[in-house]
């Protein structure tokens, strides 16, 4: 266990699924040699396949103590990674048109907006995913090179890239399919939560950048941290797929008021548009309570009283969203 | 003098083993392996046709597959129940040729990744595929030969250190070391290697420092097609040096 764990927080009400999370990232850590594909944050369309698709139905993580099986993802699953013809276009003064090659077939949120259909009504939402950083991480178990650990003094989960052989137990272990081999290196790279910026006081780059201000960063055991306030205090954050037993440390504020015609005033549990079902399939059984939690909050704000949890939701500032607390985390050196 | 005991009761097993198995038509565990001399130079040996490798008689050495080591393991055949080492001594150094039969030829050319920054380029190197492993061979032998104990089968042991000279049919030649089980670490050095696979079957030479008379040899195959890696694959018994 370690001293502290840095947790995210992300209100799915308040994201647009425009990307720009996944392009900070992508710039930051992903612009190298064999990582075209790799997504250490990725924003998907749910219901939907996911990246790599069908990610939530393909197995790992762990059950009455195991580590359940999985199969590695493929190519196909992830979409191969096109490049455009920029040389052509820009300096060789070929007039074609900028078009990608290989032909793209699948690809990271390609079914963007599809959603699903609940009693002949349109619905969907975005899920933005990074890695979990688990408190029980399933692929530190699965590595037999002990190439992965959890840092002791922020919980954060790396790959020790000199010790990595490329063997790969960890993305099969990993229920969420956030681990990616760059077959370029022969080793495999996940999200390492920004550690060097929250190490210098910066937030990671994807809540930077989000023009949602979705995400709320600090450690989960400070008390002053806004994800020890949404997350132990107030309760209406919770984990993806809790079953799948590697207590995650990255949470989601549910959608719990999406437009609709004619629903104003209805909260979605007397009115459903996004079908309870699949909330309790993504977050379990306690998302019931977090809704009836937040609908009262919205409640008391529509009759003109003040929420205290609306209020930190709408997270107005940097200082609001983000306790980054470097002189907190004793850095192991 | 206990050391000296113990080596001479556990040549005794090991020979034992070997009559026993014959005697019922299996093939051998622990043998001792002959080394030729050949007259032909290092330079020759290198080239699996060379006339030399065809006037050495192989050891049929049994491979066995390692038990399932994680509970998540897809089961896995014995596809490659044998490979057949010849060795010869040349300027030097020992030469091991290992060939063995492998329905499929799992190995690949990797995009070679320019030598300019990734960032300074348009196109970027590509991981063509996630999913895909390699056919490999390694031998293993004691860091310190001509030393009493015979290291750990499992990698060697704290006591009894071991030099594992790996060669993977994409990647190439690696040299690495190991203490035990979990510890095999490559030492970012490489030695000289040449398989070429051809009508189902690999012929693999390996270039190694020579070895005194009574080292011990393990021999490891590693089948891309049924997904090995790391201690997921073939494994022979350790053989002796003649």
């Amino acid at each position: 266990m370690s001293k502290h764990q840095y947790a995210m927080v992300m209100d799915l009400n308040k994201c647009l699924g425009c990307q720009t999370c996944t392009i900070a990232c992508k710039k930051l850590w992903t612009d190298r040699d064999g990582t075209g594909y790799m997504y250490w944050n990725n924003v998907e369309t749910r219901p939907g396949l996911g990246y790599p698709r069908q990610w939530d139905r393909i197995g790992g993580g762990w059950k009455d103590g195991a580590l359940q099986p999985s199969p590695l993802p493929t190519m196909d699953d992830y979409g191969h990674p096109w490049e455009y013809n920029y040389e052509q276009r820009l300096y060789e003064g070929k007039r074609q048109p900028v078009m990608p090659s290989p032909e793209p077939t699948s690809g990271c949120n390609w079914d963007e907006d599809v959603g699903g259909m609940n009693e002949d009504e349109n619905y969907f939402f975005y899920l933005p995913r990074i890695c979990n950083h688990c408190t029980y991480p399933a692929c530190l178990e699965a590595c037999p090179r002990k190439a992965i650990y959890k840092r002791e003094e922020d919980g954060i989960v790396v790959i020790d890239q000199d010790r990595c052989q490329g063997y790969r137990y960890c993305i099969k272990a990993c229920p969420y399919k956030k681990i990616y081999f760059n077959e370029v290196t022969g080793k495999s790279e996940k999200c390492i939560f920004c550690y060097p910026r929250l190490e210098k006081g910066e937030v990671n780059a994807c809540a930077a950048q989000c023009p949602g201000r979705l995400r709320f960063v600090g450690l989960l055991d400070d008390p002053e941290s806004p994800v020890h306030k949404l997350v132990l205090i107030h309760k209406i954050a919770l984990p993806l797929f809790p079953e799948k037993g590697t207590q995650p440390n990255v949470f989601y504020v549910p959608p719990f008021n999406p437009p609709k015609r004619e629903n104003y005033g209805k909260s979605i549990q007397e009115d459903p548009r996004v079908p309870l079902n699949y909330l309790i399939y993504l977050f379990g059984p306690d998302v019931k309570d977090v809704l009836t939690r937040l609908e009262s909050e919205l409640k008391k704000t529509q009759e003109g009283g003040r929420s205290e949890i609306l209020q930190l939701l709408i997270g107005r500032d940097a200082e609001t969203r983000y306790h980054v607390r470097p002189q907190l985390v004793q850095i192991q050196v | 003098m206990r050391i000296r005991l113990l080596l001479i009761i556990s040549v005794c097993l090991q020979l034992s083993g070997i009559a026993r198995a014959q005697a019922q038509g299996k093939p051998a565990g622990p043998q001792f392996l002959s080394v030729a001399a050949p007259s032909t130079g290092a330079d020759e040996l290198l080239k699996v046709g060379a006339k030399a490798w065809s006037q050495i008689t192989p050891k049929h050495i049994a491979l066995n597959r390692t038990p399932p080591l994680y509970d998540t393991d897809e089961p896995a055949g014995l596809d490659i129940p044998s490979v057949d080492v010849r060795l010869a001594r040349a300027s030097g150094r020992l030469f091991v040729q290992l060939s063995w039969r492998d329905a499929t030829q799992d190995a690949t050319t990797l995009t070679e990744v320019p030598n300019t920054p990734p960032e300074t380029r348009f196109r970027k190197v590509q991981t063509e595929a996630d999913d895909r492993f390699f056919d490999a061979a390694a031998v293993m032998f004691p860091a310190k030969p001509g030393t009493a104990m015979t290291p750990s089968l499992q990698m060697g042991d704290a006591e009894n250190p071991v030099e594992i000279y790996y060669w993977n049919a994409t990647r190439g030649a690696m040299l690495m070391q190991a203490q035990g089980r979990g510890t095999t670490r490559r030492t970012g050095q490489s030695f000289t290697a040449s398989g070429t696979y051809q009508s189902g079957q690999w012929n693999l030479i390996l270039e190694l420092p020579d070895l005194p008379t009574g080292t011990p040899l393990a021999f490891a195959v590693w089948n891309g097609g049924q997904k090995d890696r790391d201690g997921r694959k073939y494994f022979s018994v350790w053989q002796v040096l003649e």
